[in-house]
């Protein structure tokens, strides 16, 4: 390096904050960009999972594609911290307040075990997805949007099954499982997921080695819990969309409140023998909460679970790949996601119904002001 | 008056010896319900409380219109079709 560029970075280090590659992707969990400043051959390489592309020398041509907000933090990544610390002083020099540089850049990010994302115009990820790669509503953005998503189903079962296997199939990036429940030779019927090699096993052990099996390039977090009060906020922080796959009242309440505070799509499904129900719950967006469908939920005497009235696995299925559908959308951005309408389904006589459903003006959830901002 | 249908949902058969339908003569939506009521007492009351409200689980749908968006049971049926009785579900 030659002397008056050491120099001037010996000066933008003394202005210019610099941050750990652990530090900023808590940054990034709690809401910051990573823009990863370096050139397209570097990147295809991989990059910190949901960073933004944008080659240094690109930055002021393509700066509509940043932040309109000038206090947006934005932590900024290259391959060893140099190229990051100047963009960052370009940054700067736009406006922009919040601005840190990742130190050690993306080797010290990887070397940290910290999410990494490949890009979807790599060859082998271009066979795999060349099907909904084809579709204008997907191409090459629309994959890489997927392949940085973070998506959380709280079920791994009869809904979670077939929501999750078409979720990897179609290359979402991170796939976040919650379970308590071990495999049982009587789930099989209706979650393909499961096998009978994995009988006696958590869920979401069982749960990732399919998923990984059918998708190696994707991440699947794993949480082998019961949703509770005290841990709904903090499973649903830092993922884009969650699906409630969930079979009780009691932990649909709980991922509605949850959701609605994150400002997060929630995508719903329920069941009762061969009748279905899917909504997108989704107040930032416009739409009516859980609690502004069902203020409360029914005695116990009228909503029997799957285990006492029965269910044959298609229903749940049908549901289940039907939330995935409203993933994708609300993913991609394309399409017109089942917010503000509820579907009903009847799979004995073949009957759907998409029904209209508003916010309730007493809604004790909805009736708050809502500031957060509506995540794409 | 006219002919409209009530569904009914699969989790409130058993209160309605079964019948998945129930074509009743009403003009308002709380006259279907009380023409129901007349043949399955107990239905009703899974539906509506004893105060005559809709119970806070159950939503009724007139023509895929939620009725609370309307005029609420005394939305009138005339010209509709399908009254549909939609009660929160959990299985998953």
């Amino acid at each position: 390096m030659d002397a008056p560029l050491e120099q001037r970075l010996e000066a933008l280090r003394g202005r210019i904050p610099e941050v750990a590659p652990t530090a900023a992707a808590d940054d990034q969990r709690q809401g910051a960009l990573v823009l990863d400043v370096r050139e397209p051959v570097e990147t295809a390489q991989g990059y910190p999972q949901r960073a933004q592309l944008l080659p240094r020398g690109m930055i002021e041509l393509q700066a509509a594609s940043l932040p309109a907000d000038r206090d947006a933090p934005i932590r900024v990544i290259c391959a060893t911290g140099v190229r990051s610390l100047l963009a960052a002083d370009t940054l700067a020099a736009m406006g922009y307040r919040d601005v840190a540089s990742i130190t050690g850049g993306f080797d010290a990010w990887r070397a940290a075990g910290l999410p990494v994302a490949r890009p979807a115009s790599t060859a082998p990820a271009r066979d795999r997805y060349q099907r909904q790669l084809m579709l204008p509503e997907v191409g090459a953005a629309g994959q890489e949007r997927l392949a940085a998503a973070r998506v959380l189903i709280v079920g791994a079962g009869g809904l979670g099954s077939p929501a999750a296997l078409y979720l990897a199939g179609a290359g979402v990036g991170t796939i976040g499982l919650v379970d308590d429940d071990r495999v049982e030779l009587s789930n099989l019927h209706r979650q393909p997921l499961h096998t009978e090699a994995g009988v006696g096993t958590p869920k979401v052990e069982s749960a990732r080695s399919a998923l990984q099996a059918r998708n190696a390039g994707i991440a699947v977090e794993t949480h082998d819990c019961r949703l509770a009060a005290g841990t709904a906020a903090a499973l649903v922080a830092g993922y884009d969309v969650v699906l409630d796959c969930s079979d009780n009242f009691a932990a649909r309440y709980l991922l509605n409140d949850a959701c609605v505070a994150a400002g997060t799509p929630l995508v719903q499904a329920a069941i009762h023998r061969f009748e279905g129900q899917l909504t997108v719950i989704h107040p930032a967006a416009g739409g009516p909460c859980y609690r502004c469908l069902y203020p409360e939920p029914p005695p116990a005497e009228l909503a029997p679970s799957c285990g006492e009235t029965g269910v044959l696995g298609v229903v749940p299925g049908h549901l289940g790949v039907l939330q995935a559908a409203e993933a994708l959308k609300l993913v991609l951005g394309i399409g017109e996601p089942l917010i503000g309408r509820l579907l009903w389904t009847d799979l004995l006589t073949t009957r759907f119904r998409r029904l209209e459903v508003k916010t309730r003006a007493d809604c004790p959830l909805c009736t708050q002001p809502r500031l957060e901002a509506i995540q794409s | 008056m006219s002919q409209v249908t009530v569904h009914i949902p699969s989790a409130l058969r058993g209160f309605a010896d079964g019948s998945s339908e129930l074509a009743v003569e009403a003009s308002s939506v709380r006259e279907a319900l009380d023409r129901i009521g007349e043949r399955h007492e107990l239905l009703l009351a899974r539906i509506l409380t004893r105060g005559g409200d809709l119970r806070p689980y159950v939503n009724i749908f007139l023509d895929e219109r939620d009725i609370r968006s309307l005029d609420g049971l005394d939305t009138p049926t005339a010209g509709a079709r399908e009254l549909m009785v939609v009660p929160s579900v959990a299985g998953g």
